[in-house]
């Protein structure tokens, strides 16, 4: 330990800056966990780079690796791809991208979908973006080039790059911020609701964007960056329904050239943009409906890369000599919720057993080949830093599912409708789980539907309006994207009245220690609140996670620097013919 | 003959108005929210309400009903609700993508259907007869979308001589579209083949056994004589009206092809229309109907100028 650089790092840092150094050197957090910690709480680089140095270097084995077997081994929900930055590739060339067909309206306010969020992010940026190197996992730098909490993570500051234009030529602001986030306040964007309202971004410094929060959050910087995918910078003249294609716009590396709803986009270098000059002239981006023919295509060379995949469907591409495979650990899972609040599943005894059912590894070897980590029936994903694995797992025991269901009053089993929409594997994951559960004593009957009307008609209901959801099914599978921080679940889909919350589920335990893992500050206190979540979600299984699955993506060998977010952005700033 | 072609059409537009009446009342009788639909379900509802109030959905039927039609006597089918764009710049692509892909599956495949269709009937109840025939079968019992995944699997992906998808870049010309197209239109070959040759096959061997085709041999004209002048004037009748059935079914009905080769057709448009996209589902349904009907009376006709006797029916 070299202690005088290590003062005095110490010395110029906040409380939260000082518990994470502390964390560190102490050994309670690894050298990767540091890293993403510290650059989302603002800290630079150069400095973390500077008190790793005065540590004594690399020590990655103080924490658990949580990288899934079969996984690449970087950065949970990121993905570099080949080594950024220099990518040693030829200058100009267009790339051909496959991706999912946009759901609906380019609108980055009201997006849902990972097709729309991948187009809606070429043009438009984020706050704070994908972390690109080893030394910065978790965001990095976008709109803002710096940002700092005070002591309780109340009030952020966001210093914002100077000499951003939008496409248009006007100059980038903190009112272009400040617009923004009164029109997600407005529509409960899930990421920010209950963090910030209508005016809480204060923008009289046109370089700066102070956000005063309702409450403390220590996760600001990635609720406002690019893992919550609405929280897109657009301009003040934007309002809520404006959509990309018909007012093209952005701060990004590429602008829209042409934008085809039935068929896909293409999108040309922004020769203004703030950052180095993109190696590629442009994209072109081939929207699908089926995800057969998307791999198909990247097997007969027809497209370079896709933006996401299944292992089901796709293996093809994991044995072509041609294309690169990126799978790498994500928050992304499916959700059994169950109504706690009435019907069949408001005994918890009941929940629990149909937990008990599940055999979670072997839903994991048919439906991803391995390339997922087991689920425990909570939200706190093993890609988080603040996942506690000493939480014990559950295990299948269809024998103890029997007794449980019998002690809640069905000693002869139960039957019920399991709801699903048809995406991607929960088909089949819905059939695996009819077949586990019957062991158990649960005779399902399986009810799928397209999501057009499944997420309306089943998860959650537009009536009755109060509380949300509460018109959902008494059973049924969901999905949910990765995100950074484990907020928008606990949030949205488990706290009273959460604006997701199919399951109904309302525990004044499990709202406390939520606002507990929000108000916390530095890893440690994250964790301690974490596992706390872990428990009681565990004991009361309002949903059952069986597991978080890799994200998956891929390019041709042409090409190098294709980066993607686990939400499906795509980052071809630093792509480049090979 | 122009009095048949008139009457047909004015049967033609109380035909179109059922249909439009009939798709109106499938998709107004069941509880939907066309709002909620577009906007997502976390869309909050006063943005939803927005929705409908700007799309009139909370009008009365009998309103919303004669908007449409008022609609559709102008051509005017407004905006899409999902793609924010005009009903017939959507429905206009798609139809002129299906077209595309209809023309040159015919183009490949009457030919050969029909050569094949009078090889069998020629050599009826010969080996030649019976491959002809059952090869007909199992291709036409094949699924199309079965043939397609395994023509882009065998001569897409493992030998590279046709694309996988049949959209070709924008501005392509014409033969490298139609390299696009190749595989999509081979699917459709594989279904079609059977049925029209069969087809073929039997309205042939029927006029073969005529009377006035052994008259006609009797007479001493040659055999491509009677072949041409009496035999498949007679004997492609049935072929023709079958095909002109089937113009109208390949138009609106290929969803699996033009999903399998990512071709955004009338098909598939019409399909991802269908519950969320009322605008659009109204002019699709209407235009694959009119074009069954263009195509049913163009058949009729056809087969009029080859039958005199057809013809006096007509022009009565």
């Amino acid at each position: 330990m070299d202690w005088k650089p290590f003062d005095r790092a110490r010395a110029t840092v906040g409380p939260e800056g000082l518990d994470l150094i502390e964390s560190y050197s102490k050994g309670r957090i690894n050298r990767r966990d540091f890293v993403r910690r510290g650059t989302v709480i603002g800290l630079s680089v150069p400095f973390l780079g500077a008190v790793i140095a005065a540590c004594g270097g690399d020590d990655d084995t103080t924490s658990d690796d949580t990288a899934a077997d079969g996984g690449s081994d970087t950065t949970p929900g990121t993905d570099t791809g080949t080594e950024p930055a220099d990518t040693g590739g030829a200058t100009g060339g267009i790339i051909r991208v496959a991706t999912q067909k946009p759901a609906g309206p380019l609108d980055p306010v009201g997006m849902q979908d990972l097709g729309t969020y991948g187009i809606v992010a070429q043009c438009f940026e984020f706050l704070t973006t994908l972390g690109d190197s080893e030394m910065s996992p978790g965001v990095a730098p976008g709109l803002a080039e710096t940002w700092e909490s005070n002591e309780d993570g109340s009030v952020w500051t966001f210093h914002l790059r100077q000499g951003v234009k939008w496409h248009d030529g006007t100059d980038f602001t903190s009112a272009d911020v400040a617009a923004t986030m009164d029109r997600l306040a407005e529509a409960n964007n899930s990421g920010l609701n209950g963090v910030i309202e209508a005016g809480s971004v204060d923008a009289s410094d046109p370089a700066v964007a102070v956000f005063t929060l309702l409450a403390p959050n220590g996760n600001l910087p990635y609720l406002v960056s690019l893992y919550n995918a609405q929280s897109v910078i657009t301009p003040v003249a934007y309002t809520t329904g404006t959509t990309l294609d018909a007012s093209p716009n952005g701060t990004g590396a590429w602008k829209l050239k042409s934008f085809d709803a039935a068929t896909g986009a293409e999108f040309e270098r922004n020769p203004d943009w703030w950052g180095p000059a993109p190696a590629l002239e442009g994209s072109v981006w081939s929207f699908f409906d089926d995800e057969g023919s998307m791999v198909t295509a990247a097997s007969a060379g027809e497209v370079d890369t896709l933006v996401q995949f299944q292992f089901i469907g796709g293996d093809a591409l994991f044995n072509d000599d041609n294309f690169t495979v990126n799978s790498f650990q994500a928050a992304t899972h499916r959700q059994i919720w169950m109504r706690c609040d009435t019907g069949q599943f408001a005994d918890p005894k009941v929940r629990q057993a149909l937990g008990m059912c599940i055999d979670r590894q072997a839903l994991i070897d048919t439906l991803f080949g391995g390339q997922a980590d087991i689920g425990n029936d909570h939200v706190i994903a093993p890609v988080f830093p603040y996942f506690d694995a000493s939480v014990p797992q559950r295990e299948r025991d269809t024998e103890g599912a029997r007794a449980l269901l019998a002690e809640a009053g069905f000693p002869d089993g139960l039957s019920a409708v399991l709801h699903f929409g048809e995406l991607q594997e929960i088909p089949e994951l819905a059939q695996l789980i009819q077949a586990q559960a019957a062991e158990g004593g649960f005779t399902l009957e399986l009810a799928g539907e397209s999501l057009d009307t499944f997420y309306g008609a089943q998860w959650c209901p537009g009536e009755p309006a109060d509380p949300p959801c509460s018109g959902a099914a008494e059973l049924g599978i969901v999905d949910y994207g990765h995100r950074a921080t484990p907020d928008v679940y606990l949030n949205a889909a488990l706290s009273t009245g959460g604006v997701w919350n199919s399951s109904q589920y309302s525990s004044p335990a499990f709202d406390a220690a939520f606002a507990d893992f929000s108000a916390a500050i530095g890893v440690e206190a994250q964790t301690a609140a974490c596992k706390v979540i872990e428990e009681i979600l565990l004991e009361d299984t309002p949903v059952i996670v069986p597991y978080f699955y890799n994200y998956i993506s891929g390019f041709s060998n042409n090409f190098t620097g294709v980066r993607v977010s686990a939400l499906g952005q795509m980052f071809l700033d630093q792509a480049a013919a090979a | 003959m122009t009095r048949y072609v008139l009457r047909r059409l004015a049967l033609s537009i109380i035909t179109l108005f059922l249909i439009i009446l009939i798709v109106f009342l499938i998709n107004n009788v069941f509880p939907s929210d066309i709002g909620r639909r577009l906007a997502g379900p976390f869309a909050p509802q006063v943005q939803v309400d927005e929705i409908n109030e700007k799309l009139g959905t909370n009008d009365p039927l009998i309103n919303q009903f004669g908007r449409l039609v008022k609609g559709v006597a102008t051509f005017d089918y407004g905006d899409s609700y999902a793609q924010n764009r005009p009903v017939s710049d959507v429905i206009g692509q798609a139809f002129w993508r299906s077209m595309k892909l209809l023309v040159y599956a015919l183009v490949l495949t009457i030919p050969l259907s029909v050569m094949a269709g009078i090889f069998a009937a020629r050599r009826h109840g010969t080996v030649p007869d019976r491959a002809v025939v059952t090869l007909g079968v199992a291709s036409s019992s094949i699924p199309e979308f079965v043939s397609s995944v395994i023509l882009q699997a065998v001569i897409g992906v493992k030998l590279g001589w046709f694309h996988v998808v049949a959209k070709a870049p924008d501005g392509a010309s014409i033969l490298t579209q139609l390299s696009y197209l190749t595989l999509p239109a081979l699917a459709l070959v594989i279904v079609y083949f059977g049925y029209i040759a069969r087809m073929t096959r039997a309205g042939v061997i029927a006029a073969l056994d005529a009377d006035y085709t052994r008259t006609a041999t009797m007479k001493g004209l040659s055999t491509t004589q009677v072949l041409r002048r009496h035999v498949l004037r007679n004997g492609l009748q049935p072929t023709v009206s079958v095909v002109g059935v089937q113009i109208g079914y390949v138009m609106g009905s290929l969803v699996a092809i033009e999903k399998i080769f990512n071709y955004p057709g009338l098909g598939l448009t019409i399909f991802n229309a269908a519950s969320k996209d009322p605008p659009v589902l109204v002019a699709g349904v209407l235009v694959v109907a009119t074009v069954y009907m263009l195509a049913t009376l163009a058949s009729d006709l056809v087969l009029a100028w080859m039958n005199p006797r057809a013809r006096l029916e007509v022009s009565r």
